[in-house]
């Protein structure tokens, strides 16, 4: 990981943390970013909560310190303590997680390690436990967060840690 | 079909949730019309996480027309000289970035800088994400490859 950034924003600061990042430097897809961004939080059958969860295993999964840190209000407010997100580890089958939040993480999980190795074990699970549409939540979900986190990495300026951070859906 | 819904490809699949599919088509087409890195470049590196993924379905996938050359020698890009500075230094950012993004270089981002700005760097990044994960959702919901198409432009996994 490099701690200094490889692309820079230079435009003068509006505030906002996604249009003052590096993708920025983009407008052409800067407004439809946002616009998806926005709409994965809001829309959908899973709750921020659960949002929220599939996040920051991803997060920790792609080492994205930036992603790590932060916690969305919408998250919290919608019940997501900091003792839940302590069990999103790695021995997240023995915490105390719900079993459709322990799957919501093996989905994760098998996204990042192994998309082709899905076991008819785990699909089962998530069919019974998820409607198409939440599925396909959870799947654009994972998709869009993991190449946020893939894109922060990519384009270095990460330091080793950060505080936790509390932020709102950027509109 | 695959397992998720009733769809049979990514299209009918994201459009199970109509409130994400517009939001997510207007991103995905706007990766090809920008003006930062050329669209064939990207259909390149689209195909070349493809072929590391050993997605059927993304390699069958027509984006952009490339000369067939290019496709046929897509997975030799390193060693094949129809292959233009710019292309090559998006390439080899690629293919590290799909085995391991925290391996990325400082030097393999100035690559890209050179022909392309910072701009075009961040735009690489923000499609090979949109691009890494279509693919890990076309594997994870086992979209079927058609038996009657081949692949794009003659690839090869």
């Amino acid at each position: 990981m490099t701690g200094r950034p490889r692309a820079t924003n230079t435009n003068k600061p509006t505030g906002n943390m996604i249009r003052d990042s590096a993708l920025g430097l983009v407008p052409e897809t800067l407004g439809d970013y946002m616009a998806l961004n926005r709409k994965v939080w809001e829309c959908g059958p899973l709750t921020p909560a659960e949002v929220e969860i599939a996040r920051l295993r991803n997060a920790r999964r792609v080492n994205c310190v930036f992603c790590k840190s932060v916690r969305y209000d919408i998250a919290k407010a919608d019940g997501l303590s900091e003792d839940k997100v302590a069990m999103i580890q790695d021995d997240f089958r023995e915490s105390a997680l719900s079993e459709r939040e322990k799957l919501i993480v093996a989905f994760t999980d098998q996204f990042l390690n192994d998309p082709s190795g899905l076991t008819e074990q785990l699909k089962a699970s998530l069919m019974a436990e998820f409607t198409s549409q939440a599925l396909v939540h959870l799947s654009l979900v994972v998709a869009h967060f993991s190449g946020f986190s893939r894109c922060a990495v990519s384009l270095g300026g990460m330091p080793d840690e950060l505080p936790i951070m509390e932020v709102s859906v950027p509109q | 079909m695959g397992w998720v819904c009733n769809g049979d490809d990514r299209d009918s699949t994201i459009g199970e949730l109509a409130e994400l599919a517009v939001p997510f088509a207007a991103l995905y087409a706007a990766l090809w019309t920008q003006g930062h890195v050329p669209a064939a470049v990207l259909e390149l590196c689209r195909l070349r996480l493809a072929q590391l993924h050993r997605c059927a379905v993304e390699l069958q996938r027509h984006e952009i027309d490339i000369p067939t050359e290019k496709s046929e020698y897509l997975a030799h890009w390193d060693t094949q000289s129809i292959f233009s500075p710019a292309e090559c230094a998006c390439l080899a950012f690629t293919e590290v970035y799909a085995m391991d993004t925290q391996a990325l270089t400082d030097q393999h981002a100035q690559a890209v800088k050179t022909h392309f700005g910072d701009a075009g760097l961040v735009l690489l990044v923000e499609a090979l994400g949109i691009l890494d994960g279509m693919t890990r959702l076309s594997l994870l919901w086992q979209l079927p490859a058609k038996v009657d198409q081949s692949p794009a432009s003659g690839q090869r996994l």
